[in-house]
């Protein structure tokens, strides 16, 4: 299969105004093929928006290059430009236009015009389910109508590739099902390619053919969800809530050593919600553990033996959370 | 390995063709701001409202509603046309043909002729050097201020209109003439041009070129000049020959005042020169009647006639000497016409009008700035809503997105400065109580300078938000900048000296506005400073805000 994006030490230094410099990507290499979802997934900071904007075309990289169906986007960026469509994080629309104008505006910047440009228009706006609210001012749409929107403007060229930076945040559940849905239809039945970056690990496992994790700039696992979960092993991830109590070195050598399949054992102390409050958060460790179920009853044993005060627990099989959480030894939502 | 390398096939793009889809897409985003722009309530109140109000309370202020007080005017524009032919003297005092049958009489004709020369009012003065006598020669001469020569300037001396007993001139013609009279001069008060072609001069006139064109006809001298003829009784009598000798006065609607006084001045001056002819006329046909009655009784012989006594008479006859004459001056002798376009009623501009267009441009200019600086200063809106991250990713190169922005700005500064020059004469036709244009008639140069001061407000805009590294500074120099200008350049209701006001693209525009309204065409220098200073502001702002678009 043809590759769609291939990237090449991906870099991107900012300096700060105090003269030193953040290295926002370090040297990220993917390739993305024709036809597939993927998803950078990671948490908030860890350089997915950068990257997509070098390979968007809208930040120049500090080094390396991005291929978009094989035109550099450095070099030969009109060209790779019209085999696109973005769909930025943010709600990239006039507040003061209609949705129609929006469109037909936007339509128009990709060379759009005349009578195929009102067809797509209005194709768009059936696709997303708005045309009967074509005619209405973005400022007076509810968040998920103006996400939809932002959708459709992304698709107006009819491009090979979309891009999708975080398409889904600060929505209604009911609209960001309608989101997850389009994208996959997006696939399924245009046969485009999409890459859509994410924190969230419940989207990129719906959607993704293949994920790259990033963190600190970097891509630190890619693969099939398969592959990354292969990564971790067939442990299944055991989570207790505990309270605000700290949990003692030696009782969590007594659990890893007591307990057969416990391979790994992290514990998050409680912490303080903020200087002025006295509430904390709970504690929380989290045990790896093959056949978790089976090791699971001695475990709470061994914790009620030490007077732990157990508040919930849950047995979760391999993810790409467990992926992340194995690989940086912090959940994705920290 | 390199990525392109790895790819020798590649996806197609769609193809269009390049340079007219990227205009189009310039176009597309001009006029996504000027919509955006003219649907915002908020800018509309700041751009139009504001200046329309405030120049409307301040003009009334100043200037008054209606009154009529005359302004300090100064070198009207006007277009002298010449086409007088002249007029043969010899032909219209031609004697012995006109005495041919009288052979009669016993006297020879030659000797009449002889009679007139004595007199000083003879074939041989009237013709001199056998040139036709041409009295529109006189006229374009005074016009134009020149040296005045011939027989035809020094006959109109001791003819004052005013020591004529009998009111031959409209009240305001007659002050016209007098404060000519008094003025002794008209180089103070007319920039007269000499031009050749009176369609020519009648263009110039419609382009505001001129104030006025005064078209001297062929037939003018003739006009003038009386005819002789005896009658069949050989009783001899002067006559005006039935030929169109008026002098046109095609003048501009928009400067009434200026016409009116234009009419008056050459009112005066020509029916100076009527006035002679028909002097002329009288006194020949009573001195030649009588001497002919004389000498056919016998009672005078004309070998032993002394004509001295009667030349030194004839020479120093003064207006007491013509006053009976001066009634004789019918309507239709008034050689004056007046022609202009449609507008019937020719009025005295208001003071409200003319306070109004200073003041009325200085704010629309004023106001045009933060247009100028604000309309620019929202890409930086565009960023922070991610559309200019958006358009970036489209296949648009950025400097058509910057080009895009500027002629969006560049336009809807020339539509605001536009709109409000046509609604503040709106404004004055309502106060004034009737359609009133205030702003001249030339308006292909009224549009040029519209054009520059669009392009230099937009220009100051870029350049302004270019030097500007964040929205902050922009929110806070833009209008420090601006009332500077407007301080500097007058727009507060005070001036400065003309040295500092030059600093200031508000002077270089209220001046041309202010001259156009005067028929004064001379604005050269206003459109080339404020074009000049436009586009290096354009090219130095656009460098500068070129990187405010680099993300």
């Amino acid at each position: 299969m043809q590759l769609m994006v291939e990237t090449r030490n991906l870099r991107k230094t900012y300096s700060r105004p105090d003269g030193s410099t953040i290295e926002a990507v370090k040297g990220v290499d993917l390739e993305i093929r024709q036809g597939e979802i993927f998803s950078l997934l990671g948490p908030n900071g860890a350089g997915k928006t950068t990257t997509i904007s070098m390979i968007s075309g809208l930040v120049t990289p500090t080094e390396g290059d991005a291929t978009i169906g094989g035109f550099s986007i450095t070099t030969q960026s009109m060209q790779a430009k019209r085999l696109m469509g973005f769909v930025p994080q943010e709600i990239a629309l006039y507040p003061e236009l209609s949705a129609r104008q929006n469109l037909a505006f936007f339509g128009r910047m990709y060379g759009l015009g005349g009578k195929a440009l009102s067809r797509r228009v209005y194709e768009l706006l059936e696709f997303v389910d708005l045309a009967d609210r074509q005619k209405d001012r973005i400022d007076t749409f509810s968040g998920g109508m103006k996400r939809r929107v932002n959708l459709a403007a992304g698709l107006l060229n009819s491009p090979p590739l979309i891009y999708m930076d975080e398409p889904t945040v600060g929505i209604d559940p009911q609209s960001r099902r309608r989101i997850l849905d389009t994208v996959k239809l997006l696939r399924d039945e245009q046969g485009m390619t999409v890459l859509y970056t994410t924190h969230l690990m419940e989207e990129a496992e719906e959607l993704s053919d293949r994920v790259g994790i990033m963190d600190h700039g970097e891509i630190i696992a890619m693969g099939t969800q398969a592959e990354l979960t292969q990564q971790v092993g067939e442990e299944d991830r055991l989570e207790f809530t505990i309270g605000a109590q700290e949990i003692a070195e030696d009782l969590v050598e007594r659990v890893q050593h007591q307990t057969a399949g416990v391979t790994r054992i992290l514990s998050n102390p409680p912490e303080q919600i903020s200087d002025d409050s006295s509430e904390s958060t709970p504690a929380r460790l989290i045990i790896f553990a093959k056949r978790g179920r089976t090791a699971l009853p001695q475990i709470i044993q061994t914790l009620d033996a030490a007077d732990v005060d157990i508040q919930s627990v849950a047995v979760r099989e391999p993810d790409l959370e467990a992926v992340f959480l194995a690989l940086t030894g912090r959940a994705l939502r920290d | 390995m390199a990525p392109a390398e790895r790819h020798p096939e590649t996806i197609a793009p769609p193809t269009h063709s390049r340079t007219p889809l990227l205009m189009r897409k310039i176009l597309a985003f001009a006029s996504k701001e000027i919509y955006t722009t003219f649907r915002d309530r908020n800018l509309i109140l700041l751009m139009f409202a504001t200046p329309l109000v405030l120049s409307t309370i301040i003009g009334l202020a100043f200037g008054g509603i209606g009154g009529s007080e005359l302004p300090d005017f100064a070198h009207i524009r006007v277009a002298v046309v010449n086409l007088d032919e002249g007029v043969d003297p010899q032909e219209t005092v031609s004697l012995p043909d006109q005495f041919a049958n009288l052979d009669a009489l016993l006297f020879d004709p030659d000797d009449l002729a002889s009679l007139f020369n004595q007199a000083g009012i003879g074939p041989d003065q009237l013709s001199q050097d056998g040139a036709p006598l041409n009295f529109g020669d006189q006229l374009a001469a005074i016009l134009l201020s020149q040296a005045v020569e011939g027989t035809a300037a020094t006959a109109t001396q001791g003819f004052d209109l005013t020591e004529i007993g009998c009111n031959l001139l409209d009240e305001p013609e007659a002050a016209g003439a007098a404060s000519l009279a008094a003025g002794g001069s008209l180089d103070e008060l007319l920039d007269a041009t000499a031009v050749d072609d009176a369609e020519q001069a009648r263009a110039a006139v419609d382009k505001g070129e001129f104030a006025a064109a005064v078209i001297i006809p062929p037939g003018f001298s003739r006009r003038i000049m009386p005819q002789f003829a005896f009658d069949e009784d050989l009783s001899f009598r002067t006559q005006f020959p039935d030929e169109d000798g008026a002098v046109e006065v095609y003048a501009n609607n928009g400067r009434p005042i200026s016409l009116r006084i234009l009419h008056s001045v050459v009112a005066g001056i020509v029916n100076q020169f009527v006035r002679v002819g028909v002097a002329l006329g009288a006194t020949l046909e009573t001195s030649v009647n009588s001497l002919a009655a004389s000498i056919g009784s016998g009672e005078i012989n004309l070998a032993a006639v002394d004509l001295s006594a009667s030349a030194a008479a004839l020479q120093n006859m003064d207006a007491t000497v013509l006053e009976p004459l001066g009634c004789l001056i019918t309507p239709s002798a008034n050689n004056i016409t007046v022609t202009h376009p449609p507008l019937e009623a020719i009025q005295e501009a208001p003071r409200f009008a003319r306070t109004i267009v200073p003041i009325g441009a200085s704010q629309a200019v004023f106001f045009a700035l933060f247009t100028g600086i604000f309309g620019i200063q929202s890409l930086y809106e565009e960023r922070k809503y991610w559309t200019l991250q958006r358009l970036i990713v489209s296949p648009t190169p950025k400097i058509f997105l910057l080009a895009g922005k500027l002629l969006g700005n560049l336009v809807t500064v020339f539509l605001q400065i536009l709109i409000l020059l046509a609604a503040l004469t709106l404004v004055a036709s309502v106060v004034i109580g009737e359609p009133t244009f205030i702003w001249g008639a030339n308006i292909a140069a009224l549009l040029a300078v519209i054009l520059a001061l669009a392009l230099c407000v937009s220009g100051l805009g870029v350049f302004v938000v270019g030097l500007a590294k964040t929205p902050e500074q922009v929110n806070l120099f833009g209008p420090m900048i601006n009332i500077t200008l407007a301080v500097v350049g007058g727009a507060f209701g005070f001036a400065l000296p003309d040295q500092a006001a030059r600093f200031s693209l508000i002077y270089w525009g209220v001046d041309a506005f202010t001259q156009l309204a005067n028929a004064q065409t001379d604005i050269t220098v206003n459109l080339l400073v404020l074009f000049a200073q436009g586009i290096v502001l354009f090219l130095l702002g656009a460098w500068l805000f070129k990187r405010r678009i680099d993300l």
